[in-house]
């Protein structure tokens, strides 16, 4: 197999160490008709490798009190292990074996193929589920980005051992990035070295790695809303477009954006729908960090008498976005949040781990964050309102709610909309 | 023990805790975490949803929701905007037995976030304008949760085993006693709860110089001292009620099996840890028992869990597992089978060490970050007084595989449950 980098962060903790293995290949590469495949892959990972079958993983992990996970995302596979410093030798070549030598025995394919599948229902329950479910249909169709990680029960169904295959090879050969971040006993990097899974820790990688991902999600479907029947109190309500890949030249204008609008309860959606109109609970962005065309959508749930207000105040907040500038003062705030983000977001091993292995594999260098802090100084107004020109100008509009009433907000939404287009 | 002298005998086994009691009676507790990018302040009080009398059923909540809008000093938003133009942010949460305000801020920012935060919770306006619309904003959350039908199911349990008992009724409350409520039945509320006895500050990260000197003149300092001792949690009273019940829920996709039990009040700290590591045994991990009999093996649920949920006036333990509707005969029928079990022998050494693992590092794992650091400790002084982050952990010295067996296990049985079976309202 390809051998990972390495990232090593060594910092002080109370003797826990995380580990976060990212492998290039999530469910926007599961191959025609298979959507659903590489999270049955990354879940049957952890049941069973190299020398242990999946009671023996999970004995090893369970007995040490560890933590070992596989969550499959848009951009690629993470497998996550935290545990106490003086497991590590033990459990960390655990994540060598899961690449080099996976089980993929039959039961265990089908065992978690069936969990998949009731967890796809289940998931239905949920009526934001279901308006994100048809934002993500409207917005990206059968691109990468189209489905639920978990996949398409149609497709996950017909999946066995045999399509499973290929793509562990594939996994495999491609080069991963593990993250190790915490309490590093003495002596920890040389064994692993050691290990077969496992090169040489590359302290002093070259960061200038860019690797000219596409941007996705540049659709020319005609359909500007979806609408998803239930019988809810609420309707919820979500509008957005795809837009950049994370460090993208105008990405760091659309989080300024975000946190403008969405982070905190000085944002403008908080303000607008919860203080000074009492028309929703939870509002937000939701704006992840992607390889590719990342969304960008707010999001709200309103009672049903009050969907048409709660929508009429969140197309203003977009409209806005584009048509007036930001103040020096939203500016300053937004910056804060920026910073306040970062620096919440590197509280725990787990975070930091997780942070570097991402940057690495979008291609970002490792200092990412840092150079991002610096440029805030020097963004202005203007550069955001001509990025929300460029970036957000075609919002897509997902509603979940009774059917009567999604119908008459989509109508008058359309309605708007072509009326000031 | 090995695994409790390995955690506590660690090198790093997390902050040490300085405590101080004022005069009236509050508590302070601070975790110097010196490297930490950010500090949490975490002020706790003992005026969660069992606090409320008749009449203020969601009150507590409605309260922790208006605090933020603003107090005699602090405009309604200014809070909010010091704080995060400071880089950092603040939330609430309300339970059953208490609630608390936090925000995490840059160290340097610590000592003016805390003026500013026991300002905010303090002196809060209540101003009646801000009432009404934050009400419409409650009632909306209450909606959203009744759209969520693992939500109504989990209520609807509670709501039979501890009938017309503050852990039964929704923590939101109820739209009628909501809507009859005002201003002065909340500022009631707050004078009567809000008192020294009642409260705790939690500091966890970077902590100011001259805190000591600082608390004494603080709002904290301030407050009353005598403090409300009824209706609340000081009173321990939890009447459990067994029994069986079906239900059909709209919109529910998969079968829900739910049990309850009750469990001794959190105070009972021994006790409880013998819960802890029974329904880890039960239920945590692949290797747990009722996880790899009914989801490994006979792959009949997707999921089962159970969680403890430490309660002053009585905790519960709850079992929840989700399945398909045609299976859940079986599953119920596995699960006593599983309970049954575990009465008739003392599980293995193995087991045991597994579990001690499991619920020592799962607070081991709590402690590197402030704000998990300063709930945990916010919530421990103020209900045990003080005590190392770590403490709870002894107690895991009491039990070996013959004492859960006697005494933990018998009391995880199915005919002592509250069982709640879940169906989808449409079966088609």
């Amino acid at each position: 197999m390809a051998t990972p980098e390495w990232i090593v962060d060594a910092i002080s903790t109370p003797g826990v160490i995380a580990a976060k293995l990212w492998l290039r290949g999530g469910s926007g590469s599961d191959p025609l008709g298979q959507r659903g495949a590489h999270q049955l892959l990354g879940s049957t990972l952890t049941r069973g490798c190299g020398p242990y079958d999946h009671l023996q993983v999970a004995d090893l992990v369970e007995g040490c009190g560890a933590g070992l996970r596989c969550d499959t995302h848009e951009d690629g596979i993470l497998i996550s292990l935290k545990c106490q410093d003086s497991d590590a030798r033990r459990l960390l070549p655990l994540l060598g074996w899961m690449l080099d030598d996976p089980h993929l025995a039959e039961e265990q394919v089908e065992l978690e193929q069936d969990l998949s599948l009731q967890a796809l229902q289940r998931q239905q329950e949920d009526p934001f589920h279901r308006a994100h479910d048809g934002w993500r249909q409207l917005a990206y169709g059968g691109g990468p980005y189209g489905h639920d990680p978990l996949g398409i029960a149609a497709e996950l169904d017909t999946l066995d051992v045999e399509t499973l295959r290929p793509l562990a090879r594939q996994l495999a050969r491609s080069q991963g990035i593990l993250a190790l971040s915490g309490t590093i006993p003495d002596g920890l990097l040389t064994e692993m070295q050691a290990f077969a899974g496992f090169s040489e820790p590359a302290t002093d990688r070259d960061s200038s790695g860019a690797t000219g991902l596409p941007i996705m999600g540049k659709t020319d479907r005609s359909e500007r809303v979806g609408l998803q029947p239930l019988d809810t109190e609420q309707v919820v309500i979500m509008l957005g477009q795809p837009t950049l890949p994370h460090g993208h030249a105008d990405d760091l204008a659309l989080r300024m954006l975000q946190a403008h609008l969405g982070v905190g309860m000085t944002s403008v959606l908080f303000r607008r729908l919860r203080e000074e109109h009492g028309v929703a609970y939870d509002v937000g962005i939701h704006h992840p960090a992607r390889a590719g065309a990342a969304p960008f959508v707010l999001h709200a749930s309103s009672s049903a008498e009050r969907a048409e207000l709660s929508l009429r105040l969140l197309q203003e907040a977009w409209d806005d976005l584009a048509n007036r500038p930001l103040t020096a003062q939203e500016m300053a705030l937004a910056a804060a949040k920026i910073r306040g983000q970062i620096a919440h977001a590197t509280q725990t091993s787990g975070q930091r781990a997780e942070r570097r292995a991402q940057l690495r594999a979008l291609g970002l260098a490792d200092d990412y964050d840092h150079t991002s802090l610096e440029s805030l100084a020097t963004l202005e107004p203007e550069q955001l309102r001509r990025a929300a020109a460029r970036h957000l100008h075609r919002p897509l509009l997902s509603l979940c709610g009774r059917g009567a009433v999604i119908d008459s907000l989509a109508t008058g939404w359309i309605q708007r909309v072509e009326r000031n287009s | 023990m090995g695994l409790c002298h390995g955690i506590l005998s660690h090198p790093t086994p997390g902050p040490e805790l300085l405590h101080q009691t004022l005069a009236n009676g509050s508590r302070c507790v601070l975790a110097p975490m010196p490297e930490s990018p950010l500090t949490c302040l975490d002020f706790w009080c003992r005026a969660g949803s069992a606090s409320e009398r008749n009449g203020e059923e969601g009150l507590a909540h409605f309260l922790e929701h208006m605090v933020f809008k603003g107090s005699d000093r602090l405009g309604a938003g200014e809070f909010d905007l010091r704080i995060e133009a400071l880089g950092g942010s603040s939330n609430a949460a309300t339970g059953f037995d208490d609630v608390h305000f936090h925000a995490l801020v840059p160290p340097d920012a610590a000592a003016a976030g805390l003026e500013l935060l026991l300002d905010l919770v303090l002196q809060p306006a209540l101003q009646p304008e801000a009432f009404a619309m934050e009400r419409d904003v409650v009632l909306e959350e209450i909606a959203q949760y009744r759209d969520q039908p693992d939500e109504q199911v989990i209520q609807h349990l509670l709501s039979a085993c501890c009938p017309d008992q503050a852990y039964g009724r929704p923590i939101l409350g109820w739209e009628s006693s909501l809507q009859a409520s005002d201003p002065e039945v909340m500022r009631q509320f707050h004078r009567r709860r809000y008192q020294g006895p009642h409260c705790c500050l939690a500091m966890a990260g970077a902590i100011p110089a001259g805190w000591e000197q600082w608390l004494q003149s603080s709002a904290l300092a301030g407050l009353d001292s005598k403090g409300d001792a009824g209706p609340g949690p000081t009173e321990p009273s939890l009447h459990f009620r067994s029994g069986r019940q079906e239900q059909r829920v709209p919109r529910l996709e998969a079968a829900r099996l739910l049990m309850a039990w009750p469990a001794p009040p959190a105070r009972e700290q021994t006790t409880l840890m013998g819960f802890d590591l029974a329904t880890t045994v039960l239920a945590e991990g692949r290797r747990s028992r009722l996880v790899q009999r009914l989801r490994e093996e006979l792959q009949i649920v997707e999921s089962i869990d159970m969680d403890l949920t430490s309660l002053e006036q009585g905790s519960l333990v709850m079992l929840e597992a989700c399945c398909p509707p045609d299976l859940v005969t079986r599953v119920e029928a596995e699960v006593h089978a599983v309970l049954g079990a575990m009465v008739d022998a003392p599980i293995e050494s193995q087991e045991l060490e597994r579990a001690r693992h499991l619920v020592g590092n799962g607070l081991r794992f709590s402690l590197e970050a402030p704000g998990s650091v300063a709930a945990i400790a916010g919530a421990q002084t103020l209900w045990r007084g003080p005590q190392a982050l770590l403490d709870p952990l002894l107690q895991m010295e009491a039990w070996d595989g013959p004492s859960l067996q006697e005494r933990i296990f018998p009391a995880l049985q199915p005919e002592l449950a509250s069982t709640l079976i879940a169906l989808p309202a449409d079966p088609a």
